[in-house]
């Protein structure tokens, strides 16, 4: 929550508010993530429901997925969230290359990440012969798991542009509203996957 | 000028120390979390504890990421509003689509229990 205090000590960051004192920017992406929540809850829904039914002779998730790998690769990404959060604290400082080396792990973590994803979705393919239309299965749950792994491709490339962006001339603190808001972006992917690898992945198991 | 609430500026320098080591220690605890629930689906007790207990785990690791790594905790109210709204929204329709199927009227005619019925 905001102090007077706090409101009184910002007067260093030339962002365009509206007239509630939120950037515009930030702004944007709180509302761009409140309607991402919505399309991720029918695509999560979308995928419980079909696994409340399954068709007989379906393919069975506990001898299809690698929860080492899942884990792993979800380890991986709570990682990228603290780093994507020590970013944002030090534009918030001014630290410019302490920003930069933030930026970089973030993006890294993110790219095992995604490198997970496309390895685990070639074994399912190639091994386990789980395609998007060979069953109910298959398509939700590549149509959720692929939407999110471009959720996190596009948050790579938005991490790298901001990376190049900040060896332009005059990027400091002020521009921490940018950073502050690709954060937000990337935390949200975090929460997603967070409720994925539940739903999607460990109740299969119980 | 802005006068927008922002958290470094809240904190002050002391307050940016503070919140480097809430941030590693709570991605710390997002890391346990995360390990109990592997734990979790191997210890043979009672489905539904087993399940509840994973819904928790993951509730807490999403509101600590929501709260401290979004900033919701030091944003304006409204940021909270915000987002609650789109958050309830997308939930409610997820619950309210998979109680819906759980009827017996939507159940798929590939369903085993409808085929269970047919046979009998």
């Amino acid at each position: 929550m905001s102090s007077p205090a706090a409101t009184v000590a910002i007067d260093h960051h030339h962002d365009h508010t509206t007239s509630t004192g939120i950037p515009n920017k930030k702004l944007l992406l709180w509302a761009f993530l409140a309607s991402d929540c919505m399309f991720f809850g029918t695509l999560i829904s979308t995928h419980l429901i079909y696994r409340l039914h399954p068709v007989p002779g379906g393919p069975d998730p506990r001898h299809i997925f690698s929860i080492e790998l899942t884990s792993f690769s979800t380890f991986i990404l709570l990682m990228s969230s603290l780093m994507m959060a020590l970013a944002v604290n030090a534009i918030q400082k001014g630290n410019v290359r302490s920003m930069r080396a933030s930026l970089l792990t973030t993006a890294f973590f993110g790219a095992i990440f995604v490198g997970c994803q496309v390895y685990e979705f070639h074994h399912f393919v190639m091994e386990k012969h789980l395609t998007i239309s060979n069953s109910l299965f298959g398509s939700t749950f590549y149509t959720l798991t692929g939407t999110h792994g471009i959720h996190v491709s596009i948050g790579i490339l938005w991490l790298m542009s901001m990376y190049f962006f900040s060896f332009k001339k005059g990027f400091s603190e002020r521009n921490a509203v940018d950073v502050d808001s690709m954060g937000l972006y990337w935390h949200f992917v975090d929460i997603v996957w967070i409720v994925i690898f539940t739903a999607v992945y460990l109740l299969e198991f119980i | 000028m802005s006068t927008v609430a922002h958290p470094a500026a809240a904190v002050g320098h002391d307050g940016d120390e503070n919140r480097f080591q809430i941030y590693v220690q709570i991605a710390m605890l997002l890391a346990v979390i995360t390990g109990i629930e592997i734990v979790a689906i191997y210890i043979p007790l009672a489905r539904w504890i087993i399940f509840g207990g994973l819904v928790v785990l993951s509730l807490v690791k999403f509101l600590f990421v929501i709260f401290y790594f979004m900033h919701l905790k030091w944003d304006k109210p409204f940021c909270t509003v915000l987002f609650m709204i789109g958050l309830a929204w997308g939930g409610g329709t997820a619950w309210a689509l998979v109680l819906l199927a759980r009827a017996d009227a939507s159940r798929p005619l590939t369903s085993p229990a409808n085929e269970q019925a047919e046979v009998r």
